[in-house]
């Protein structure tokens, strides 16, 4: 029987939350708030805020039971290392493949969720038998249905608030206080590509919207990129755990894959659906992986490019980012 | 040997070079006088100082001429294989085959430097959107750009997963410019679970036995990508014999780091020590001319051990010197300062280390791969370091933080840690960019400063050099 | 007889707010002035605008529509309405330059780099606003740890063979770096044109690799000779200073009040 306190608590969108839950695990998804001055290591500079902040909420978080961390990133593998150090909290290090296209890659990232199970079951979970884990994916898949449904009803800060509380949360009645006055169609339609934001930067969603713009794609980690694809019904009776897989492995496109064309694949695709006309991109100072998109991104599309960086924890950081969106939109009207 | 071994400016190189001919010292068809580079733009030889043997000489031609190799194995039609950043693994399969060359793209990492930032490379790598707090390793764009330095590989081989961020980003930029890679996975080294069986690598370090599995299906792959590239098969007894070439010359390199690490009187300046090991990563386009070049220093340097020659003073600071510099001329700055080179850790000790000839040869590399530093954790290779830092008898340690690099803002903290927990010795941080001279105060004040620590307290005796 | 209206633009930067009076009716400039930032920056604006109209014998009631843009566009409170920067100096700058595609500006605090599309709007911007480096503010440390005038680090930097490599990505350690350089030795007019170099290399990375022609360059950094050679070094292709540099985001910022004026009056014939 698990305590019901004991929770998992992550920040990769690659660790699938119902793999968690249906281990009797509760999985909490953590959005850093932003960067504690108190910082365990002195070192600011090279150092992502974003890491800084996860790091911080680790070794706050006192009810949690273990936390997982994952390759995908160079400085939260280096994280990993510094909980080993600096934090009693059991923890685990995902190996999450940069390469997809080899079925090596794939067989890998399967092993290292069975591997995953393995520390979880250590931590008090129990082996998930193939119907719970079948019952928990459809629930998680049912939740993140109603959220994309909601989309186009919701603010970009509720829609962002809505996948950040089922990954916090668990599937449940998220949407119900939800406006549902009708969809919203003001202001100038504008993607909003990036990596993970935390909770401080999510005003930057607000100030779009304030100054005339409307998100209709979020395409940061944290947003509607980061959430796995919808799962096949036939393969999930078949194999759940290969469908889990799949649809986190196969379906999260991220600026770390190796090659990473699949993400400018995605773009397109979203782009062109909802018909932006402009890209607001988000990356934190010191974040490489993002960064050296920003380049690319610039040459692959025709639309404006807004480089929005931040550090996360200061407030001329607001004051710059409001400026740049204003003129930005200015451009754009 | 040199009579009076000692380091010695560019211009004084030209007349040693005289004396060289004079005396009828062998030369390769590479050799010559090295101020003849400067003309082509290597403007950082003018102020650095090299050893003043025939050795020294050959290394440094052998290094600054790895350009033409590149060109002239082009012009007669071998395959010319970029592989970057595993540094160490795949040339080694590469040279196993007959007419392929091998070399590591990220070295343009020290053009910047070499050319004093006259290539305008780095600029260009600004334009791609890859600007200073990126690694200097984004040199390497321009290199591509231009195309002035290394001819465009006829493959592009990169490893991803357990690397650096920057790196890979750099490399996906490439990428992202219209030059296919084949990318391969090296992931994060970890210890074996209950249950797992665990295989021990070289360097102290182990792995479970899935992971090792892993990675051989990688390298497999990518045999299979240059067998289909050459129309050449390379069956186990060719990889074999590559892989006895690759430890010839990986032998003679451990030799001479014991030998330059342990001597009471250091035999050999740091700057021709970090040029050596970084021969053995790629042979710098050669691999029988790396064998010759690294013979001919070794004698050198037994040669002043065994009468007793250096070419600094005896109470010289021994530094172990953790990641590679992207400016050449802070190894000068080290020993001016009072220091010498007493143990590095250049993020390859992995391709330092001998590979195993009683396993099936693609086990062998697996293994070799999965023991980089870089694999693994930052207590993993801080372990290494320390028992490197036992093993040459170091006095403190030197982390050189590369500008921009992702890994090196929270492992040098984590490394310094353990160091300190394991041993009573200063352990310093410092940036080094590929042009420190307008830093040299800077960087000055703090070397001398670590020398002024150590010397200031009590010291540890220093080892009689013996055969290992 | 009715008085004509005019429109003001005012520039409220971080080193010194500009104004530029308009004839709505044509467009023509009645009036500029210019007085150093502080601390007070309302009070220093109201001053200016007071002072400007009233050396041009004008009322203030004949003010129709004051824009402010700028750093401290917010504090400027007499202002109808605020436009960023970015809009006003391009169309300050195409006022002037008609065909221009690319505006690279670098002020007191911050460096922007504008591309206009085919219809003279910005179609995308870049802006560096976060690191001194790449700014203004370079050059005046310079200038402060090298005991000069601002204005004649250009002069000084024309004479060198050999810019310096300057290394830091932070100004506060780049003067570090200065007094090392003077220490060693290394001639100052490789240290001035070192930085200008610093400062280009920033715009490089702003830019990227497709910068169309015409480039213009204009802020107040425009206005210190040599950096837009050392620009045309770091981009490979010739660069324009602005007519009146310091003036062109408050130009751009008079002609959007003028355009609005017309905007609202126009609604006013059709009510």
């Amino acid at each position: 029987m698990t305590r019901p306190e004991t929770t998992i608590i992550y920040t990769c969108p690659y660790v699938p939350a119902e793999w968690i839950a249906a281990h009797g695990l509760h999985p909490c998804r953590v959005i850093p708030e932003t960067a504690d001055p108190a910082f365990l290591t002195a070192r600011t500079e090279g150092v992502c805020p974003y890491v800084r902040s996860f790091i911080c909420e680790v070794m706050k978080y006192k009810q949690a039971g273990g936390v997982v961390v994952t390759t995908v990133c160079d400085q939260m593998r280096r994280v990993f290392d510094i909980l080993v150090r600096n934090c009693d909290l059991p923890a685990f290090l995902m190996n999450v493949p940069n390469t997809w296209q080899s079925i090596a890659a794939q067989k890998l990232y399967i092993e290292e969720l069975k591997r995953l199970s393995r520390f979880l079951i250590r931590l008090g979970g129990m082996s998930p038998s193939t119907d719970v884990l079948i019952n928990k994916m459809l629930e998680y898949d049912k939740a993140r249905k109603s959220i994309l449904a909601a989309r186009e009803y919701l603010s970009a800060r509720q829609y962002a608030e809505a996948i950040a509380v089922l990954g916090r949360d668990g599937p449940g009645g998220l949407l119900n206080d939800a406006a549902r006055s009708g969809p919203l169609t003001a202001g100038v339609p504008l993607a909003i590509v990036g990596g993970p934001l935390m909770k401080r930067d999510l005003e930057i969603l607000g100030m779009v919207e304030e100054f005339g713009g409307r998100i209709v794609l979020d395409a940061t980690e944290t947003g509607e990129r980061g959430m796995c694809a919808p799962f096949n019904r036939r393969r999930l009776s078949d194999d759940p755990l290969m469908e889990l897989a799949s649809a986190y492995f196969g379906g999260i496109q991220d600026a770390s894959r190796r090659p990473d064309s699949e993400l400018y694949k995605w773009l397109k695709r979203q782009l062109v659906t909802r018909a932006a006309r402009g890209i607001v991109f988000h990356r934190y100072v010191w974040c490489d992986m993002w960064h050296a998109e920003l380049g690319r991104l610039k040459e692959w599309t025709d639309l404006p490019v807004l480089d929005i960086d931040t550090a996360g924890d200061n407030e001329t950081d607001r004051n710059r980012t409001e400026n740049r969106i204003l003129a930005f939109l200015e451009t754009l009207q | 040997m040199i009579e009076t071994p000692e380091r010695i400016t560019l211009e004084e190189w030209d007349q040693q070079y005289k004396l060289l001919q004079k005396a009828g010292i062998y030369q390769p068809d590479y050799g010559g006088p090295l101020s003849r580079h400067v003309e082509d733009g290597d403007q950082r030889l003018l102020k650095l100082q090299y050893d003043n043997s025939a050795a020294a000489l050959r290394l440094w031609n052998f290094l600054l001429t790895e350009e033409d190799r590149l060109h002239k194995a082009r012009a007669d039609g071998k395959k010319i294989i970029g592989t970057m950043k595993d540094l160490g693994t795949v040339p080694v399969m590469a040279y196993s085959f007959d007419n392929v060359v091998a070399f590591y793209p990220d070295g343009a990492w020290w053009i910047p430097c070499v050319m004093e930032l006259s290539a305008g490379l780095l600029e260009i790598a600004d334009s791609l959107g890859i600007d200073e707090s990126f690694c200097p390793v984004r040199a390497m764009l321009g290199a591509f750009v231009t195309g002035a330095h290394f001819p465009v590989p006829d493959m592009l081989i990169c490893s991803v997963g357990a690397t650096c961020d920057d790196f890979s980003a750099i490399a996906q930029r490439l990428n992202g410019l219209g030059h296919p890679i084949l990318w391969w996975e090296i992931p994060h080294r970890r210890r074996a679970e209950t249950g797992e069986a665990m295989v021990n690598l070289t360097g102290g370090f182990s792995a479970p036995e899935c992971q090792v599995e892993f990675v051989k299906s990688e390298l497999d792959r990518i045999k299979n990508a240059l067998e289909e590239l050459t129309g050449e098969q390379l069956n186990e007894e060719k990889l074999c014999a590559g892989i006895k070439e690759a430890n010839q010359v990986r032998r003679y390199l451990a030799e001479l780091r014991y030998l330059a690490f342990t001597a009471e009187l250091c035999p050999i300046p740091a700057l021709e020590m970090l040029v050596a090991e970084m021969l053995a990563i790629h042979f710098c386009s050669d691999r029988n001319e790396t064998i010759a070049v690294l013979k001919d220093l070794l004698d050198e340097v037994k040669a002043r051990v065994r009468t007793g020659k250096g070419i600094l003073d005896a109470d010289a600071v021994r530094i172990f010197w953790v990641n590679p510099v992207a400016d050449l001329q802070v190894m000068n700055l080290l020993e001016d300062c009072g220091g010498r080179i007493c143990g590095t850790e250049y993020l390859f000790t992995h391709a330092l280390d001998i590979i195993p000839e009683n396993l099936p040869p693609i086990e062998a590399l697996a293994q070799m791969a999965l023991a980089d530093p870089m694999a693994g954790s930052s207590a993993d290779r801080a372990q290494r370091i320390c028992t490197d830092i036992r093993r040459f008898g170091a006095e403190t340690v030197l982390i050189s933080r590369i500008p921009g690099a992702s890994h090196c803002a929270l492992e040098g903290e984590i490394i310094s840690q353990i160091i300190q927990e394991t041993f009573d010795i200063p352990v310093l941080e410092i940036e080094v960019p590929p042009v420190t001279d307008s830093m040299r105060p800077t960087v000055c004040t703090r070397l001398e400063a670590l020398v002024e620590t150590v010397k200031a307290r009590p010291r540890v005796k220093q080892r009689k050099w013996r055969k290992k | 007889m009715e008085k004509k209206m005019i429109c003001a633009g005012i520039d409220a930067g971080s080193r010194a707010i500009k104004i530029v009076l308009m004839d709505p009716g044509n467009q023509q400039v009645i009036a500029k002035g210019l007085v150093d930032q502080g601390v007070e920056q309302n009070k220093l604006a109201s001053a200016l605008f007071e002072g400007v109209l009233k050396n041009k014998g004008i009322n203030k009631k004949n003010v129709a529509k004051i824009v402010a843009t700028g750093y401290g566009r917010n504090a400027v409170s007499f202002a109808d309405t605020t436009i960023t920067e970015i809009t006003c100096h391009a169309v300050g700058v195409r006022r002037l330059v008609p065909d221009v595609k690319t505006i690279i500006d670098i002020g007191g605090q911050d460096s922007k780099l504008l591309r206009l599309g085919r219809n003279g709007k910005v179609r995308d911007f870049a802006m560096n606003d976060r690191c001194a480096a790449g700014t203004g503010r370079f050059l005046e440390v310079v200038a402060q740890r090298m005991g000069i005038e601002l204005e004649s680090l250009g002069l000084m930097a024309a004479k060198s063979l050999s810019p310096a490599a300057i290394s830091s990505m932070c100004v506060v350690f780049a003067e570090t770096e200065i007094t090392g350089l003077l220490a060693s030795g290394t001639a100052s007019e490789d240290i001035v044109a070192g930085v200008q170099a610093a400062i280009a290399a920033r715009i490089i990375g702003m830019a990227g690799r497709n910068v169309e022609q015409p480039i213009i360059f204009t802020g107040g950094v425009a206005m210190i000779s040599g950096m837009d050679a050392a620009l045309q070094s770091a981009l490979g292709q010739s660069v324009q200073v602005s007519p009146d540099p310091q003036m062109t985001g408050a130009l751009g910022a008079a002609i959007l009040a003028s355009d609005r004026l017309k905007q609202s009056q126009d609604i006013t014939c059709i009510g």
